[in-house]
């Protein structure tokens, strides 16, 4: 009985929505089709301009090319270093984001699954790094790893202008989130799997990279997205570290060179085809894990 | 079980704690430090100087400039991102009332509202100084001119930049929102409307009186995330507008002003001091932001 | 989950920040001063005045940036080759010199020569304070290469060695000189009959021409950068005013920056600003103005000698660049017609803890011949610091210009330091400038917001003062 009015109550609502949303219905396609126009004109517009020729850059913004000048992706890539900015920030993110995972799963599982004195205090010491702004470090993090390129034998791969360094620096600084995602994550797992693997003679070690890792798989995937981005987006950090070494410079370093600094070459439609070429790739992967990249993103928001 | 329990806790921890302590908790520690000096980094030891930097902080215009950036973006990128994704999760979400689906063609409005998300700060930044160009070979001034009116100096007119950098950190937030906030409404027992629905609610009453009340949780997450944002808004500011915070300091934030006199001034204690302003303003807005979120949630 | 763990955040962040203090023990860099060694002489004669040993090697380092590394290679050190046969040579070329030289300073075993330039040089006042550099005053005593009655100090630019001065003694060569100036379009000027103004009145005559003309907008400059605005204000008040308007504004002095020739030239500048600019131009930056000008869009802008240069991709082939000076504001301006804002650059050192540091100067003195600069103006485009190096040389159109303008100032050279020495001052000038050209501020607020400023860091004892 009770069940028949909701069927009946059920197609009712709906009947009701669509009755009363259909004028509605027009203006919401019109109010939607206006921020996707707002938010893909700028791009596109940003790739019809990496193929203009200098002059029709400079002539009017909503001129068509003559013809598509894919030199411009040529120029960009070779002199304006974008290929080797993309491949450091390739590398860069992923020896950090490796790192970060690892290093952050490791202290999240044993801080939420082990009882020891201290346990609070260090997961609070991690999660209390969420609410610092990054600002405030700034300065002393550049004379700290200043320092530490003054350590014997690995000094020259983990001070100042190295990847090494950078890398050290992101995971340190993901660690925060991360920890406090997943120690919160490996806290929901059942602790049944892992009694019997013990039983069996498993080590802890074993027990975390065999049973609990792989268990905690739609956590670690979120975080990972979370973490990619983040340090591929990364520009501050890498805008005090790495100064002096433009080879080693990642590729949000390089796009925003090209806009001030390297304006010396006057090589506008290069600037437009780097531009082009930092975004592409970005929305490519977006578009392709779309649904994975938005769940973890909202579930790192809403956790 | 109990073998090697200790030493397996300490070797997992160590490295992480390690790495955390020398590059993040240090850091931290030592800005505080150097707030009370005069250091300016090069060779000579840093002199304790007490508050000097602080009051000195006291009488700089620019920064009270930056400060007063800060909270207007803390203020205005909350509300209007919040209201505009609202707006559109309501809209996909078919009236909010739950409905499997949506309207046709969420999905795709979904993939390109995030968009902008998945961009670099950076690259945005570059992005707009391109669009918003003062002659007509900007994509906005473009179609101004044709018409005959003034070019807007979108990013050289004082009265008028700092607005072009919250147009382009909106266009950047609202996407993750939009998604964020589907997400809540779709979490929301669809029995919930339907009830509703049969008391005759729907459209606009139905999003008041039963999706926002139920979401308010959710938004106020957004609301701290987006606080955050603007209060460490940089990269923005420091890429796309002239004079890096200008022209005429007209959209300086504290980020850039502490970057500034860090490493481009050499004034490391001066540059440390606004971090510790800026440390306070942050943990300040934090916990209004959790005393206000202290209301009653509502479970189902 | 969520609700304790964010209050708990909250509460962890304020304990850490209490009880971290502790913790702060590791970031301050250490650095101990000693006083330069005296360069030991050797023998010296007429035909080798600074007493270099033949018999040890000298080695160069040459930064690899926008002059590669050429000039060095095929230019100077075959003349000091063909003057000292035994002589060795190591030529040795990096875009990295702190990186790969930073470690031979620390051990003590320096090269005999460096250009340490570029975005990984070492910082200078750093070497200086170290005792690593060699003191240039014997060079600037020697004889000169061509002319052994005329000292090197009488045939450079004296402000190449002011500015590579600490506390009064030379350590620094700047090499390569900057004139800044008005540029133009000579094939446009000459198809449109439009005269170089020399004086002021002229130069706002010109401008009404050019704008009833409707061929082109008269006036611009990088909008986005303030700094080209700002520095031919400040050349235009020297120039009314006399060097010492310059020299008390790098010193700080009270009231440098409301001295009437000051507020003088920045009027002129306001006025140029509210009638005569490019559409636009307050959000244009220098590539964007400067292509503008090669486009035929707009007909003078203020900018340095490297302008020719940094823009031969977008300039047509007969465009001819050309430069004017500053018109004579007033009737009475106490620096004649052609005073120029003249500055050194591109820095060489020779480093005192060298095996030779005697074959490092010579290879400057080599560097400051009248051949020496003349082949280096010509294979890279770019005035030096020793005078009269370009007259008889084929030069590119700008580059002539400039240079024929350099020779006419002679000694009527203005510069300023301050933009170096007090960055904030300059980020101030800058931001005042741009507000000054788009009316948004009076001639009188424009000078009082830089006098307070140069006030404050006057004020601010962390803030090391520098004085010339």
């Amino acid at each position: 009985m009770a069940g028949a009015v909701i069927v009946r109550g059920r197609a009712h609502a709906r009947e009701e929505r669509r009755r009363r949303l259909g004028p509605l219905s027009a203006l919401t396609h019109v109010a939607l089709l206006v921020w996707a126009v707002l938010v893909i004109v700028p791009i596109v517009w940003t790739f019809l301009a990496s193929v203009k020729s200098e002059d029709e850059i400079f002539g009017d913004a909503w001129s068509l090319p003559a013809f598509p000048r894919f030199d411009n992706w040529a120029r960009a890539w070779e002199q304006a270093h974008v290929g080797q900015y993309m491949v450091n920030s390739v590398v860069v993110v992923a020896f950090s984001t490796f790192g970060t995972m690892l290093f952050g799963s490791m202290a999240a599982y044993v801080l939420a699954r082990y009882r020891f004195r201290g346990n609070r205090a260090i997961y609070l010491l991690f999660v209390s790094g969420l609410a610092f702004p990054v600002y405030l470090a700034l300065t002393p993090l550049f004379f700290v790893v200043q320092n530490m390129g003054r350590v014997p034998v690995v000094g020259p791969f983990i001070g100042l202008n190295t990847h090494g360094g950078l890398v050290l620096v992101y995971i340190a600084y993901s660690l925060p989130f991360t920890v406090f995602f997943l120690a919160a994550f490996f806290r929901t797992l059942p602790g049944a799997v892992a009694e019997a693997a013990f039983v069996d003679g498993a080590s802890h070690t074993r027990v975390f990279f065999q049973v609990m890792l792989p268990m905690a798989r739609p956590g670690i995937v979120s975080v990972t997205v979370f973490n990619i981005l983040g340090q591929w987006n990364q520009y501050q950090l890498p805008l005090v570290l790495l100064t002096s070494a433009k080879d080693k410079w990642v590729l949000t370093q390089g796009i925003a060179d090209i806009s001030t600094a390297a304006g010396y070459d006057a090589d506008w439609s290069a600037l437009f085809a780097a531009l082009s070429m930092a975004i592409l790739p970005m929305l490519i992967v977006y578009t392709l894990f779309q649904s994975q990249i938005q769940k973890g993103l909202t579930a790192g928001a809403l956790k | 079980m109990r073998h090697g329990r200790t030493r397996f806790v300490a070797g997992f921890l160590a490295v992480p704690v390690a790495l955390y302590v020398i590059y993040v908790i240090a850091p931290y520690a030592q800005a505080f430090h150097i707030a009370f000096t005069d250091w300016r980094g090069v060779n000579a030891d840093p002199r304790f100087v007490g508050t000097e930097n602080f009051e000195r902080l006291l009488a700089d215009d620019v920064f009270w400039r930056a400060v007063g950036h800060n909270l207007l973006l803390l203020v205005l990128l909350p509300l209007l991102t919040i209201v505009i994704a609202l707006f559109f999760a309501f809209l996909l979400n078919a009236g909010g009332t739950g409905g499997a689906g949506g309207v046709r063609g969420s999905r795709f409005y979904r993939v390109v509202f995030f968009f902008p998300q998945v961009l670099a700060v950076a690259v945005v930044a570059v992005l707009f100084q391109q669009v918003f160009r003062p002659d007509r070979s900007g994509m906005l001034n473009a179609p101004l001119i044709a018409m005959g009116l003034e070019p807007v100096g979108f990013l050289s007119d004082t009265d008028v930049a700092l607005w072009s950098i919250l147009g382009v950190l909106v266009w950047q937030a609202v996407g993750f929102y939009v998604v964020l906030f589907s997400a809540g409404i779709a979490s929301i027992p669809r029995e919930l409307f339907e009830a509703a629905a049969i008391d005759g609610a729907s459209g606009p009453p139905m999003f008041f009186r039963v999706t926002l009340p139920l979401l308010w949780d959710t938004v106020q997450v957004g609301w701290i995330y987006l606080g955050i944002l603007a209060l460490d808004v940089f990269a923005i500011v420091w890429v796309m507008t002239a004079e890096q915070g200008g022209p005429d300091h007209s959209t300086t934030v504290m980020a850039a002003e502490i970057y500034r006199n860090a490493f481009e001034y050499f004034k490391f204690g001066y540059a440390c001091a606004m971090g510790v302003v800026l440390f306070f303003f942050t943990i300040g807005f934090a916990a209004l932001a959790l005393r206000l979120s202290r209301r009653e949630r509502i479970e189902f | 989950m969520t609700p304790l763990s964010r209050r708990e955040l909250l509460r962890s962040a304020v304990l850490a920040g209490i009880a971290l203090p502790a913790l702060s023990a590791c970031a301050t860099p250490a650095g101990d001063g000693a006083v330069s060694p005296a360069p030991a002489a050797g023998a010296t004669s007429a035909a080798n005045p600074l007493g270099l040993a033949e018999d040890r090697p000298l080695e160069i380092w040459i930064f690899d940036g926008g002059f590669g590394d050429a000039y060095a290679k095929e230019i100077h050190e075959p003349m000091l080759k063909a003057k000292y046969p035994k002589l060795e040579i190591r030529h040795n070329a990096t875009q990295e010199i702190a990186k790969t030289l930073q470690p031979r300073f620390a051990g003590g075993d320096p090269p005999e020569f460096v250009n340490n330039s570029g975005a990984n040089a070492m910082d200078f006042g750093a070497l200086v304070q170290d005792g690593q550099l060699t003191d240039l005053t014997p060079l600037y005593a020697a004889p000169s290469w061509d002319d052994p009655a005329v000292p090197v100090r009488d045939t450079i630019d004296s402000a190449a060695i002011e500015l590579g001065s600490y506390d009064g003694t030379p350590y620094v060569l700047n090499y390569v000189n900057t004139v800044w100036g008005i540029w133009y379009s000579q094939k446009l000027f000459d198809a449109e009959g439009w005269q170089v103004p020399t004086t002021w009145e002229e130069f706002t005559a010109l401008c009404e021409t050019i704008k009833k003309s409707g061929r082109a907008a008269p006036f611009t400059y990088a909008g986005r950068h303030p700094y080209y605005i700002y520095e031919a204000i400040l050349t235009l008040a020297a120039k009314v005013g006399g060097k010492d308007v310059l020299k008390n504004i790098d010193n700080l002095q009270d009231g440098a920056w409301t001295a009437e020739p000051v507020k003088q030239a920045a009027t002129a500048f306001a006025e140029l600003g509210a009638k005569y600019l490019l559409q636009g131009t307050a959000g244009l930056d220098h590539v964007q103005t400067q292509t503008a000008q090669n486009k035929g869009q707009v007909a003078m802008l203020p900018c340095g000698s490297w302008l020719e240069n940094e823009q031969k991709d977008t300039t047509p082939a007969d465009f001819g660049y050309a430069m004017f000076p500053l018109p004579d504001l007033t009737a009475s301006d106490a620096m004649p017609y052609g005073t120029l804002h003249v500055q050194p650059g591109e820095e060489y050192v020779v480093p005192a803890r060298s095996a030779n540091p005697r074959a490092g100067l010579e290879y400057m003195r080599a560097m400051l011949s009248r051949q020496g600069a003349g082949d280096f103006m010509e294979l890279v485009s770019t005035l030096t610091v020793v005078k009269d190096a370009g007259r008889g040389r084929t030069l590119k159109p700008g580059l002539a210009s400039a240079s024929r303008a350099r020779e006419a100032a002679g000694d009527n050279t203005v510069w300023f330091l301050f933009r170096k020495w007090y960055a904030e001052l300059h980020d101030e000038v800058a931001a005042a400038s741009g507000q000054l050209m788009n009316g948004k501020l009076t001639v009188d607020e424009w000078a009082e917001r830089a006098q307070r400023k140069a006030d404050a860091i006057k004020d601010d004892s962390s803030v090391k003062k520098f004085t010339r």
